[in-house]
C-alpha cells in the first residue's frame, strides 16, 4: 500500500495554512511501506484533519489522495473496508474504543473483521509486553486513558496492513510505557514489512524516521 | 464470532415489545392471505371436482318470470336468444318450440283415461334421454313421447296410493299404448304414441323434433309464436354472473340448480375480505419492520460509523443485520403454513364426513404464495438495511 498525496489543503484551513510554510499542504508526498514517516505539528495545523484525509474519513480538501494510484473518492462501500481490513491499520488520537465492549472484544473485533492474521492467544501477549493484561476482561469505558491508548495500540497491531497511521499514540503514556509500545510496533511493522506515518508535537526518538516533516 | 461482537454492539433493545407486536401480526397477516388462498383452492376443487359434475347440473331450462306484466308474453324472441348465446358463461342453447296443435290422449280400449295434452320439443343434444325408440318419420309406427319424471313419482307417491289405484313402473308405462288425437283444420287425426323416457331435466311433455317441424307445418291452428322456453348449457350453473343475468333480464330457473352461486358469492366475499385485511396487515406489518430496522441502525448510529472506520465493510453489516431479522420471518411463516395444514387436514376430516371431498393436504399454490411472500419480506428487509447501512 503506497499512499500519495497531491497538492491537499484542508478548505476550512485554507486562509490560515497558505501563510505558513509547510512540508505537507500543497506538496507532493508519498507514504509507502518500510518508511517511516514523522510529521511534526504545533496544535491546529490540521495533524489530526491530515490523519483524518488519508484514512478517508474527511474529505473536504483541495487536491488529491490517492492509495495505490487510485483517488480515494472513487473508494467506496466494501472496497473501502477491504482497503482498511488489510493495507492500512490507524490508532487515533481520540482512541475510539467501543465503550460497551471490554479491552479484550475492542481488540477481538479487529482480529475477526477479516481474515485473522493472528490468533486470539497473541491479543494476551501484547497486552501482558504493555502491561495491560489485567484489564482486557474490563469494559474499556472504564478504563483510564492510559489504558485505552495501549488497547487501541493493540487494536491496530493486531491486524493484517502495509501502513501504520499513528496520531500522537503516546500522548496518555508515560515515557517508559511510550518505549515499550513503540519496540512493539516496530517488531510489528517490521514482521509485515509496513511503513509507518505518526504525527505528534514535539521532536522524539521512538522510532528511526527515514523522514521528518514539519506540518 | 464477529457476529457475536456486533451483536453487543447493534443493540436492538429499542423497540423490542413493537418488533415482537409486529411479529405477531405479520403471522395474522400471513395467515389471513395464505387461508384466503387455500380456501378458494379449495372451494375451486369442490366446484369442478369430478363429484358435482353430474349431468343435470349442466343444464338449465330457463324461461321469463309469470307475473302480472309479463303474462300471455313469455315467449322469448330471437334477439333474447342471440343474446343469451353470446353470453361466455352459456355454452349453448336450445330452443324449446311449442305445438301449436290441440291434441289429445286416451288409453283406448285398455285404460280408460282422456286428458288434452300439448307438446314440446327441444333438440336430442339437450334431452337427458337416450333411447332408440327416440326418433320419428313419415313412416314411424308410433310418435315417441318422454315424460317427466316427477310425473310418474306425482302419480305413483301421490295420487296412485290416495286413489287406491295401482303404481306403476317405468316399463310398465313405456308398453301402454296411448292413442293421440290432434284437431286439424281438415277434423281429428289419430295416432299412436308410446312412452319411452322420463327426464329429469326438462318438466314437459316432449315430442321428436321432426316430429314437432312436422305436425306444427301441417296442423298449425295459430301462428308461430316463438321459444316458450329455451335450454342452456353450462359449465358451471352456479356461476354468479349466470344468476345475476337471468335475474336482470326477468328469467328464471330452477333455483335448486343455482342455490350454490349464493354460497359461492359468500364464499368470494369471505375469501375477498380475508385476502384484503391481509393484504394490509402485511404491508403495515412490512412497515414497522422498515421503521424497526430504521430505529436499530439510527439507535445504533454511532456504533455503525465506529465500525466502518475500523474497517467493517457494509456487507458484512448488512449479513449481520439480516441474520439478526430476517430468520425470524422464515421461522413465522413455517408456523404458519403449519398451523394451515393442520386447519386443512381437520377441514378435510370434516367435510369427509359431508361426503364433500378436498385435499388433506394444502396446495401447491398456497406453498408458493407462502415463497413468494417470504420473498418481498427478504426484498424489504435487504432494501431498508442497505438504505440505512450506505447513509
Amino acid at each position: 500500500m503506497q499512499i500519495t498525496l497531491n497538492n491537499i489543503i484542508p478548505i476550512p484551513l485554507k486562509e490560515n495554512l497558505s501563510k505558513r510554510p509547510s512540508d505537507v499542504w500543497h506538496s507532493n508526498i508519498t507514504f509507502e511501506p518500510e518508511k517511516i514517516v514523522k510529521i511534526k505539528a504545533p496544535s491546529g495545523t490540521g495533524k489530526t484533519t491530515l490523519i483524518h484525509y488519508i484514512y478517508k474519513l474527511r474529505s473536504d480538501y483541495e487536491g488529491n489522495i490517492l492509495w495505490d494510484n487510485k483517488n480515494i473518492q472513487q473508494i467506496k462501500g466494501d472496497e473501502l473496508a477491504a482497503n482498511r481490513q488489510q493495507n492500512i491499520s490507524v490508532i487515533f488520537q481520540d482512541l475510539r474504543l467501543f465503550e460497551n465492549l471490554t479491552a479484550r472484544e475492542n481488540i477481538e473485533l479487529n482480529r475477526v473483521l477479516q481474515k485473522p492474521f493472528y490468533e486470539s492467544g497473541k491479543i494476551d501477549e501484547m497486552a501482558e509486553r504493555l502491561g495491560v493484561s489485567h484489564i482486557l476482561n474490563q469494559r474499556a469505558g472504564i478504563c483510564s486513558y492510559g489504558e485505552q491508548q495501549r488497547i487501541a495500540i493493540i487494536r491496530a497491531l493486531i491486524q493484517p496492513f502495509s501502513l501504520l497511521i499513528m496520531d500522537e499514540p503516546f500522548s496518555h503514556l508515560d515515557n517508559n510505557n511510550s518505549y515499550k509500545a513503540a519496540a512493539l510496533i516496530s517488531e510489528e511493522c517490521s514482521r509485515r514489512n509496513a511503513g509507518m506515518v505518526l504525527t505528534d508535537l514535539d521532536e522524539d526518538d521512538y522510532f528511526n524516521y527515514t523522514i521528518k516533516l514539519n506540518l | 464470532m464477529l457476529n457475536d461482537l456486533l451483536n453487543k454492539i447493534i443493540k436492538k433493545s429499542a423497540g423490542r415489545l413493537r418488533y415482537i407486536l409486529a411479529m405477531f401480526g405479520l403471522g395474522i397477516a400471513l395467515m389471513l392471505i395464505l387461508a384466503a388462498i387455500q380456501l378458494q383452492v379449495n372451494y375451486n376443487q369442490l366446484l369442478h371436482g369430478n363429484n358435482v359434475q353430474d349431468s343435470i347440473a349442466n343444464f338449465l331450462v330457463v324461461n321469463k318470470i309469470v307475473n302480472d306484466e309479463t303474462r300471455g308474453k313469455t315467449q322469448l324472441n330471437d334477439n333474447e336468444i342471440d343474446d343469451l348465446k353470446k353470453q361466455p358463461f352459456i355454452d349453448a342453447v336450445g330452443v324449446v318450440t311449442p305445438s301449436r296443435f290441440k291434441v289429445s290422449a286416451n288409453g283406448g280400449t285398455n285404460l280408460p283415461f282422456y286428458t288434452d295434452l300439448f307438446f314440446e320439443s327441444v333438440h336430442d343434444n339437450f334431452l337427458d334421454v337416450h333411447s332408440d325408440d327416440w326418433k320419428w318419420d313419415d313412416n314411424s309406427q308410433f310418435i315417441p313421447i318422454v315424460i317427466p319424471n316427477m310425473f310418474l313419482d306425482l302419480y305413483n307417491f301421490g295420487f296412485a296410493s290416495s286413489q287406491n289405484l295401482p303404481q306403476l313402473s317405468q316399463d310398465l308405462i313405456k308398453n301402454i299404448p296411448i292413442q293421440l288425437s290432434i284437431q286439424t283444420p281438415l277434423g281429428a287425426k289419430n295416432f299412436y304414441a308410446k312412452i319411452v323416457g322420463f327426464s329429469d331435466r326438462i318438466s314437459s311433455i316432449l315430442v321428436p323434433q321432426t316430429f314437432m317441424d312436422w305436425a306444427n307445418k301441417n296442423f298449425a291452428t295459430e301462428a308461430p309464436k316463438g321459444a316458450s322456453r329455451i335450454v342452456i348449457r353450462t359449465k358451471d350453473p352456479s356461476n354468479p354472473q349466470l344468476t345475476d343475468y337471468l335475474q336482470t333480464h326477468h328469467l328464471s330457473t330452477d333455483t335448486d340448480k343455482t342455490r350454490f352461486s349464493k354460497y359461492r358469492k359468500v364464499v368470494a366475499f369471505v375469501v375477498r375480505i380475508s385476502w384484503f385485511t391481509g393484504v394490509a396487515m402485511l404491508v403495515f406489518a412490512l412497515l414497522v419492520f422498515s421503521l424497526f430496522i430504521e430505529l436499530t441502525i439510527a439507535s445504533s448510529k454511532e456504533e455503525i460509523k465506529l465500525l466502518i472506520t475500523l474497517g467493517s465493510s457494509p456487507k458484512q453489516l448488512k449479513r449481520f443485520m439480516m441474520k439478526q431479522l430476517f430468520p425470524l420471518n422464515i421461522v413465522i411463516m413455517f408456523l404458519v403454513l403449519i398451523i394451515l395444514s393442520l386447519l386443512q387436514f381437520v377441514l378435510y376430516k370434516f367435510l369427509g364426513t359431508q361426503s364433500m371431498e378436498i385435499n388433506p393436504y394444502i396446495s401447491w399454490i398456497t406453498i408458493l404464495s407462502a415463497a413468494i411472500v417470504l420473498f418481498v419480506l427478504w426484498l424489504v428487509h435487504i432494501r431498508t438495511i442497505a438504505r440505512q447501512i450506505n447513509e
